[in-house]
């Protein structure tokens, strides 16, 4: 008898993979470092998800509530792992609090960092309270506060969405596209429109990479439908002239830089590698790829690998990921972690 | 207004399928946390690796023995600070080489003497000295003419007189380390030494030129282990030279320009600070400004260049002077009602002092002091509006500056006045012994 | 633009136009600059130089459209930047702090610039004509500024007074109370052995030439000035050696 898989992190890839392995029988200890369940979806507190249009506290509430019940999921919150020895088959894992879990494969489903706003400094976040991130957007919606100037509590007449904040930028060492953020923003623009519908929203952007199926359902809708409008320029610095935010930015059609003035500036910020990634390599003795995301085998033969047999990885772990392909990731990892396991019980016998 | 009030109330504008998230305060207030725990983790979120570091590559040079790296060591008392990705640099505070700048001490003398009296009130000994040449950095910019091998071999010459300028005085090579007085100096010799730690070919072309110089050391390149700004020295000195104040600043709104070549060149080597404008901004000068107490301002164009233009302040200002305006000196009358426009840089202060007199005939007669982030220490610890800090030399109204703090401007500038008659009677005031200042050549005392 | 069509050709006339291989032998030298690489990785076409430029605000030039030429092999348009739109840049160097992709368009305004010298473009002859009295100054003192090149004759638009201290210019450089400033020819005093040495450097880096190219006349002052001062300072040195024996 084999013993249970472990699986790191409990956002949607984890929920994902501890489910799937229950499903067919695999015992599972999910093991998360904070106190509740979710991840970044619930602990960041989103709103409506793409492209669902569920809330995140009912969807991935729901998830959450699955493996909650399920009695092959052993539950381990607000813990984290120290020590993590031995071979597929027979691994053990030492908890913060000094237990060990006896375990036959393990499941990285560790996530991301949102970006910190912070390290761009001159798009004005930390200097100017109404500077503000796509997070604290999804936080004033999603607590029913709504989408207000921090500043002073009023509704914002004009805001500025800008894309790429802590991606595609190699002056600050993040060269990566995050993948999700312009399909939220384009849903987060459209819900603001819906709330605040005298409103004027404006997305400075690069490239629009609302791919796939998003294309008309978030960029062509929230134009045709709500009036957003796309303006195609990086912005060079937001700034305050003691009244409102001024934006400093390019009118590609003139090739003349203009600025503009905006109540509310949203930084769409992107996923970074998860902080604790450099120490959750050293751990589990996996590699790390050239980005400090955890490194994933090879697509074509072992899309679940890390460079350690019988660890897995799965979710925005690996990269920026949506919600719904860390779902699908998280899966495909229990499937990887359980073949090892029969594998490994099939080699015993 | 009535829609303001609405704020706290609940809110009822989603559409048909909003529920009610029902997070409780506290919940509300964790999730908010979340984002600003952020705030703090600039240094490990932009981790090294991921942004080069040059200086690893000086290193390993240095190494291998292909160059010399004149060191920041305990003698010139280094004060560490942090750059903006959370690195160390170690500002040098004594044992100084003043690296000039030629357009301050052509056109604005006040900014190299208000250093040099700072630093004889702080105690610090430097060496002034004949044996150096500017970085030429600004024709180039301006002209064109110039290349990469003329501006490293220039850079490389006269770093190597600063080390080996204490023989003349009988004392140890490496003794003074050089302190570089212009932004554009500064900028391009951080460009320089990137180039030249990059590229072997252009090391090799460089110690061919030096060599015929005799400007290697044992036969190698000498490299500063780092490129130092006065107002990076400024900053590390602050608070010894708040300790000697004798004027008060707290009614003073001050603006500052940071300079483009100071701060925006090699940027992974300028100066952030978490106690200065949280670190979000560069530190110098702001640091100093607030530290004596003057009230320092924020405005629009805070990151906009001052119209400088290195080619067009020579031959074409109209630009310069409509961008100095229009862009600087108006706003930070307008949404600052600033006293003072504050620097660190020659081109910064030339243009946005001397430009404003022809504003007036174009109908945009806006008046606001401007000097250097020295020459507003040197002020606010007594020094002498016109012998010291020679204001006399800038164009824009600095006399109502010196109202508000209380400095009888009409006075100093009578004794000023007396004193040039002393002048031509061949009395002349310096801040160290001229003697000092030649160190090899014609002149040399020995 | 007149010039542009001048030496690109009109359309419309029977002009000829300019040759193909000049074209591609100034974006050969653009090209081989040892900085090119450097100075441009590719473009996303973003815009964040072009929103901070301070050239941008007043002229008919956009960092983005330098970049764009240039990474699409723009030959035409490269030649056409190189006659006016280049002499705009301020060479505040904004641009190169915020690129995402790394690039510095203001480092390649300057690889464009030392270009148009190399080829004697007479866009850059009539740009440096009013530069020559700097020039002068830097290549045979070391200093690009000196007090007495500061004066309301030159600078009339920086008002009636040089100083609001009415006195002679060398009473009040005297006035100035580090010893180094008791100049009126250079911002400083430059020692003979180091304008010596930096007239070498120029030499050895091809700098006189390219003022050779541009401006003959300057070259000749230039060269004669400098010949006297290597003379002073070989009599100097000479003079060394007899007092030593």
């Amino acid at each position: 008898m084999s013993g249970p898989v472990l699986v790191l992190g409990g956002g949607p890839a984890g929920l994902a993979a501890a489910h799937a392995l229950a499903a067919v029988g695999q015992r599972a200890v999910l093991v998360e470092k904070e106190d509740r369940l979710g991840g970044a979806p619930i602990l960041s507190g989103y709103a409506k998800l793409v492209p669902s249009g569920e809330w995140a506290k009912d969807a991935i509430g729901a998830m959450v509530e699955r493996v909650e019940e399920d009695d092959r999921v052993a539950l381990r919150t607000a813990v984290q792992v120290r020590e993590f020895s031995g071979e597929p088959g027979a691994f053990r894992a030492t908890l913060s609090d000094g237990t060990d879990l006896e375990v036959s494969a393990a499941i990285l489903a560790t996530g991301f960092t949102h970006f910190d706003a912070v390290n761009k400094p001159e798009w004005g976040f930390g200097t100017y309270p109404d500077v503000v991130t796509t997070t604290q957007v999804e936080q004033m919606l999603s607590t029913g506060a709504g989408v207000r100037c921090p500043s002073d509590g009023r509704e914002p007449e004009r805001v500025a969405i800008l894309l790429c904040v802590g991606s595609r930028d190699r002056q600050i060492g993040r060269e990566w596209c995050s993948k999700v953020c312009c399909t939220v923003s384009a849903n987060l623009a459209m819900e603001i429109r819906e709330t605040l519908p005298r409103c004027h929203v404006y997305i400075y952007y690069m490239d629009i990479r609302t791919y796939g199926l998003y294309e008309d359902l978030y960029y062509w809708r929230s134009q045709e439908e709500f009036k957003v409008k796309y303006i195609k320029a990086r912005i060079a610095e937001v700034t305050s002239d003691g009244q409102r935010l001024i934006v400093k930015g390019e009118d590609t059609l003139v090739k003349r830089p203009i600025t503009i003035p905006f109540d509310l500036v949203v930084h769409a910020i992107g996923m970074d590698p998860n902080v604790d990634n450099l120490t959750l390599a050293s751990i589990f003795g996996v590699k790390l790829e050239s980005h400090g995301h955890i490194a994933r085998g090879n697509a074509y033969r072992a899309y679940s690998a890390t460079s350690r047999p019988g660890v897995f990885v799965g979710g925005a772990a690996t990269g920026p990921e949506t919600i719904d392909d860390s779902i699908a990731q998280g899966q495909a990892a229990a499937l990887a972690a359980l073949a090892a396991v029969q594998g490994a019980v099939r080699q015993a016998s | 207004m009535d829609e303001k009030s609405d704020h706290g109330q609940h809110f009822t504008g989603h559409g048909a399928e909003w529920r009610d998230g029902e997070l409780g305060p506290d919940q509300a207030r964790a999730a908010t946390a979340w984002v600003e725990a952020k705030i703090d983790r600039r240094a490990m979120l932009v981790n090294k690796e991921r942004v080069e570091d040059v200086r690893d590559i000086m290193w390993q040079l240095e190494k291998d023995g292909e160059i010399l790296v004149h060191r920041v060591s305990e003698q010139h008392e280094p004060v560490t600070v942090k750059t903006l990705y959370g690195w160390d640099k170690r500002i040098p505070t004594n044992q100084l080489w003043h690296h000039k700048s030629c357009g301050q001490c052509g056109n604005i003398p006040g900014y190299p003497a208000s250093i040099l009296w700072l630093q004889n009130m702080l105690e610090t000994r430097y060496l002034d000295e004949t044996d150096q040449t500017s970085c030429t950095a600004w024709n180039y910019h301006g002209s064109g003419i110039g290349n990469v091998v003329s501006l490293a071999s220039v850079f490389l010459r006269n770093f190597h007189q600063a080390y080996v300028s204490a023989q003349a005085q009988g004392l140890p090579e490496g003794y003074y380390y050089p302190l570089v007085h212009c932004g554009t100096s500064f900028g391009n010799y951080k460009e320089m030494r990137s180039f030249l730690l990059h590229s072997p070919a252009l090391r090799e072309q460089v110690k061919t030129i030096l060599g015929k110089l005799g400007r290697l050391v044992d036969g190698k390149l000498l490299l500063p282990e780092e490129v130092v700004h006065y107002s990076e020295w400024l900053h590390v000195v602050r608070e010894r030279i708040k300790q000697h104040q004798a004027v008060d600043c707290g009614a003073i709104r001050a603006t500052i320009h940071p300079a483009c070549h100071v701060y925006k060149m090699v940027p992974e080597d300028a100066i952030y600070d978490d106690a200065v404008l949280d670190g979000n901004r560069l530190a110098v000068s702001t640091s100093l400004v607030e530290t004596l107490g003057a009230q320092v301002i924020d405005y629009s164009t805070w990151y906009d260049c001052c119209g400088f233009g290195f080619r067009h302040i020579i031959s074409e200002r109209e630009f310069t002077r409509s961008f100095a305006i229009d862009r600087k000196v108006r706003v930070a009358i307008e949404e600052a009602q600033a006293d003072v426009m504050i620097g660190h840089d020659t081109g910064c202060i030339t243009t946005l002092d001397k430009n404003q007199w022809i504003g007036k005939a174009a109908g945009k007669g806006y008046e606001l002091p401007v000097m250097a982030d020295c020459q507003f220490a040197a002020l606010i610890c007594g020094a002498h509006p016109y012998k010291i800090v020679q204001l006399h030399w800038h164009a824009s109204p600095f006399e109502t500056l010196l109202e508000k703090l209380g400095i009888d401007w009409r006075r100093t500038k009578a004794e000023f006045e007396a004193y040039l008659t002393e002048v031509e009677a061949g009395r002349v005031e310096t801040l160290y012994d001229p003697k000092l200042a030649i160190t090899s050549g014609p002149g040399f005392a020995g | 633009m007149a010039q542009v069509s001048a030496a690109i050709g009109d359309p419309i006339s029977d002009a000829p136009i300019l040759e193909q291989a000049k074209l591609e032998a100034v974006f050969a030298d653009i090209q081989a600059h040892p900085l090119y690489d450097h100075e441009l990785n590719g473009c996303l076409n973003c815009g964040i130089c072009t929103a901070t430029c301070p050239s941008a605000h007043y002229y008919d030039y956009s960092p983005r459209e330098i970049v764009q030429l240039l990474w699409t092999e723009n030959l035409e348009g490269i030649y056409d930047a190189m006659q006016e739109k280049i002499w705009a840049c301020a060479q505040c160097y904004t641009c190169a702090a915020r690129c995402p992709f790394g690039n510095s368009p203001g480092g390649l305004v300057m690889i464009m610039r030392e270009t148009a010298i190399k080829h004697g473009m007479e866009s850059a002859k009539e740009v440096l004509r009013p530069f020559s009295r700097v020039m002068l100054k830097i290549i045979s003192t070391g200093n690009q500024l000196a007090p007495n090149m500061i004066t309301a004759d030159h600078f009339p638009d920086w008002g009636p007074n040089v100083s609001k201290v009415e006195a002679p210019l060398a009473v009040l450089r005297k006035a100035i109370p580090v010893p180094t400033l008791h100049t009126l020819d250079t911002a400083w005093e430059v020692n003979l052995k180091t304008s010596i040495e930096l007239y070498t450097i120029w030499e050895a880096t091809g700098v006189l030439d390219a003022l050779e190219t541009i401006d003959q006349n300057l070259f000749d002052v230039i060269t004669d000035i400098m010949e006297e001062k290597r003379e002073d300072y070989d009599d100097w040195l000479e003079e060394q050696e007899d007092d030593d024996d």
